[in-house]
């Protein structure tokens, strides 16, 4: 029998942590919150050591708290990163998304910059301010930059935030044996979409949506062990899932994975979701990770990525490109689903339409259809925000931005 | 190069869009020989790499139509308007160089968006006069939330 208004508002019958008040999704103060709350005191993926292999290679980014970054390596090998903005008149100083620079001018008055963030030229320097104000004042403001877990450029705006290791703690430990050797980016997309960041990392922390996935389907809910895979859940919002041998020749067109990964069990996928918006997901000979730049409370850009072995040889590398797009490329059989979810999601949840919880509720002993990936996230954001995802008008109104150590 | 055998060229191109467009998998790979590939690549200025995002075979393009109903898909339709730049004999083949411009129209309402823009290089078999060989060239990467059907 369906509902009538009321019942419909009523809260769900569960724990009030299995559900959500669905304005987290869509509400414009939230979402500056969030930004300043959730992504600039947070560990960031930026980019891959591979896309900046030779001094001076870089690459831009723009941080999900809304900052532009330039990401250098410099003279030294060491991988850095500024803002991309000129401390004169706010101009973008790089425009390229990638490219070699020795130095970093400012096309606006070709104010120059150096790696590692110093100012090497100013023009007509003397003339204008004398001896008042002088190039040593007038460096790259540098933001926090450590290269790990795989190689990745992680940034954090944060001057005195807390180390990478802490941040991540033991997360990453159950993919850490896989990312021994050199790895190398051979895929790089975007996608916009019309919905919210969380509503994606949503879809990377529970795995019942597999239901969205013929190719999951039967290439995994019907074989042995899918459903002993476990979640796991880890300090400030990380989460992982265990891994079943997935039988990849049960989908027409698909075979067995005989690339592989070293280490890794025939058939294996791991993945580690990381707060507040980014995933690595190791399926069998593969590498995807997944970065999510939201641009309102009901727009996103995500950044996926596909990786190999930098030791690849031509063939290894061409069949990891084929299992790659087989279901995560652009064209692939799960991006373009998971997508659509998504976007179906930001289509129904947006402002005014009436939908006001969303149901995390599945209990299932933390196994992979179990909720509890979700409830894990929304803990810590709840402990970030200052007030329970459920209730987030618990004051009246979201509350003025301030900052969570 | 008689003027005939360019405009059996060039409306082999078209046909193709057709089908496609038509969702007619059958009339698209009609118009394919029997080692047709058939390859969606761009370069990425990001990662400063060539991509490859699609590349299969005749048999491959086969599975891939069969296997589409099993999937969920967004069903806006797709028109793909080329146009045919050059083309190039080769011995028993043409080199066939193709603007591509593909819109996505909605079915709520039937708005028309460009979706991707692109060319295709084709190679035509002048003997049995199908396709052998196409590459999609895409400029457009940022294709929202994609598409399960091959331009």
């Amino acid at each position: 029998m369906a509902k009538s208004g009321a019942e419909w508002n009523a809260p769900p019958k569960f724990p009030a942590t299995h559900y959500v008040d669905s304005r987290v999704y869509t509400d414009d103060a939230i979402f500056e919150e969030e930004k300043e709350k959730l992504f600039r005191p947070a560990w960031i993926i930026a980019c891959h050591e591979s896309e900046m292999p030779a001094p001076y290679d870089y690459r831009l980014f723009t941080h999900p708290a809304g900052v532009p970054l330039i990401v250098i390596r410099g003279d030294d090998a060491k991988v850095r990163a500024f803002y991309n903005i000129c401390p004169h008149r706010g101009n973008t100083i790089l425009y390229d998304p990638s490219g070699n620079a020795k130095r970093m001018t400012c096309i606006f008055h070709q104010w120059s910059f150096d790696c590692r963030g110093s100012c090497v030229d100013i023009s007509r320097a003397e003339q204008g301010y004398q001896e008042r104000f002088r190039k040593e004042d007038a460096a790259m403001r540098e933001v926090k930059c450590e290269v790990a877990y795989g190689g990745f450029a992680w940034v954090n705006l944060t001057d005195d935030c807390p180390g990478l290791r802490e941040f991540i703690g033991g997360a990453m430990d159950i993919l850490e044996p896989y990312m021994q050797q050199p790895l190398e980016v051979f895929h790089y997309h975007k996608a916009r979409v019309r919905t919210n960041f969380k509503l994606w990392h949503d879809t990377n922390s529970e795995f019942y949506h597999d239901f969205l996935h013929y190719f999951n389907r039967i290439t995994g809910m019907m074989q042995p062990g899918y459903f002993d895979r476990k979640y796991t859940g880890f300090p400030n919002g990380h989460a992982t899932v265990g891994s079943m041998q997935i039988q990849y020749d049960k989908y027409d067109g698909s075979k067995e994975r005989a690339v592989g990964w070293p280490g890794l069990a025939r058939g294996g996928w791991y993945m580690v979701d990381v707060f507040p918006g980014m995933t690595y997901n190791l399926r069998t000979s593969v590498l995807r990770i997944d970065t999510a730049i939201p641009l309102g409370p009901n727009e996103v850009i995500i950044e996926f990525r596909g990786l190999g072995l930098k030791s690849d040889s031509e063939a290894e590398r061409r069949q990891r490109v084929f299992d790659h797009n087989m279901i995560w490329g652009p064209f692939g059989r799960n991006l373009h689903e998971d997508l659509l979810g998504v976007h179906g999601q930001g289509r129904a949840l947006r402002q005014g339409t009436d939908s006001r919880w969303i149901l995390q509720g599945r209990e299932e002993n933390s196994t992979i259809h179990d909720e509890v990936g979700m409830r894990h996230y929304y803990a810590e954001w709840s402990r970030r925000m200052g007030r329970p995802a459920y209730d987030p008008y618990r004051d009246g109104k979201p509350g003025p931005v301030r900052q969570v150590a | 190069m008689k003027s005939e055998q360019r405009q059996a060229i060039e409306e082999l191109v078209y046909r193709s869009c057709l089908a496609l467009d038509a969702k007619d998998f059958k009339a698209f790979l009609d118009l394919c020989d029997a080692g047709f590939r058939y390859t969606i690549s761009t370069f990425s200025p990001e990662i400063r790499r060539e991509m490859v995002w699609l590349d299969h075979d005749r048999k491959g393009m086969e599975t891939l139509f069969t296997n589409l109903p099993r999937h969920n898909s967004d069903h806006s339709p797709l028109t793909r308007h080329a146009t045919v730049y050059t083309v190039d004999m080769n011995g028993k083949q043409a080199e066939v160089v193709a603007a591509l411009q593909v819109f996505r129209t909605q079915l709520d309402g039937g708005a028309s968006e460009l979706f991707a823009v692109g060319r295709f290089h084709d190679t035509v078999n002048l003997e049995s006069l199908k396709l052998s060989r196409r590459i999609v060239r895409l400029e457009t990467r940022l294709l929202g939330y994609g598409y399960h059907i091959p331009f």
